[in-house]
């Protein structure tokens, strides 16, 4: 599950971005910011219960809206916008990440044993 | 050949060509520990460019680094892009040592399509380094040490993950030359299983290494 764990760290440091970035002043940033970072850290925390264990794929969404976000809301970009661009296209790789990513998928298991 | 009859070591087979696993712990760690170094070194270089530090470290090059970071080129390529060269260098070195770890220790033939985008992250990473020393040489004008560093690094990360990408693409030809089945290269693909995928499977680590 280490995959959801780094998503919920890339969260932390979205929410955290507008102070690093120095826009705290916005209210904008910091609240959408922080409803963003939120709403990734929750799919990363359903992604540990089993009837919701594919969750985590739903931040592949949240991730591209960000990321257009970032890329279009102001032309060029900004600093704050284009962390959003970066942290968007990261946590487009890692929501693709399985949660036992380090173990043989379930239909190789039996044989391989559970290394 | 039956599931059944697989041994528990399997995932730790060598795989002909080579005399080694290229998916095996011992060979990904050291990719992932390297593109972090390459991330945190990028991090340094974006907050510069986003203007967050006032000044790049460079041992060699005097104000080279500032002159490379802030060019034309690198102006331009923002304005195209709309983000800064070193911050897109953060985001492709993270995704290396994210793809470089996940996956299982036999994961060339459990999970190809993992193996396929860590190959994609990391190959035309390395070109892009070499492009971006080649513009630092004939464009700019200057040298960045930290750039210089970087690309070395995205080079040293193409060498050591080839072998892995190889074996995947060649499991993968092996299965369309067995078959001919491209619902059965799918499969393989996406590592779903079958008897055919198996016998594949075999049949490269049965060849002879080099």
């Amino acid at each position: 599950m280490w995959g959801r764990v780094v998503e919920i760290m890339t969260a932390v440091w979205l929410a955290i971005s507008p102070f690093v970035f120095r826009v705290q002043g916005s209210e904008s940033f910091v609240l959408i910011d922080s409803l963003v970072a939120l709403l990734v850290a929750i799919l990363a925390g359903l992604s540990y219960w089993h009837p919701t264990r594919h969750a985590h794929l739903l931040n592949l969404v949240v991730a591209s809206g960000l990321t257009l976000w970032g890329r279009f809301a102001e032309i060029p970009p900004p600093p704050i916008h284009q962390n959003h661009i970066v942290v968007g296209l990261f946590l487009l790789m890692i929501a693709i990440i399985p949660n036992d990513a380090s173990r043989p998928p379930l239909a190789w298991r039996s044989s391989a044993g559970s290394h | 050949m039956s599931h059944a009859t697989l041994p528990v070591d399997d995932l730790h087979r060598n795989v002909p060509p080579y005399d080694h696993n290229p998916s095996a712990w011992s060979q990904r760690i050291p990719i992932c520990i390297l593109a972090f170094v390459a991330a945190a070194i990028s991090t340094h270089l974006s907050l510069y460019q986003w203007g967050l530090i006032e000044t790049a470290w460079d041992p060699f090059f005097g104000s080279g680094t500032a002159d490379v970071l802030k060019s034309k080129t690198a102006t331009q390529m923002y304005a195209m892009l709309g983000i800064h060269d070193a911050a897109l260098g953060v985001l492709a070195y993270l995704g290396d040592a994210i793809l470089g770890f996940a996956g299982s220790a036999r994961r060339w033939q459990y999970r190809p399509w993992l193996v396929i985008l860590f190959g994609i992250d990391v190959i035309p990473l390395g070109i892009v380094s070499v492009v971006l020393v080649l513009i630092q040489a004939f464009i700019v004008g200057s040298w960045c040490f930290l750039c210089l560093v970087t690309a070395v690094i995205s080079l040293i990360l193409v060498y050591w993950a080839w072998d892995e990408v190889r074996a995947s693409l060649t499991y993968l030809w092996i299965v369309w030359k067995q078959n001919h089945d491209s619902r059965l290269l799918w499969d393989a693909f996406w590592g779903n299983r079958c008897e055919a995928i198996d016998r594949a499977a075999e049949t490269l680590l049965s060849r002879g290494t080099a």
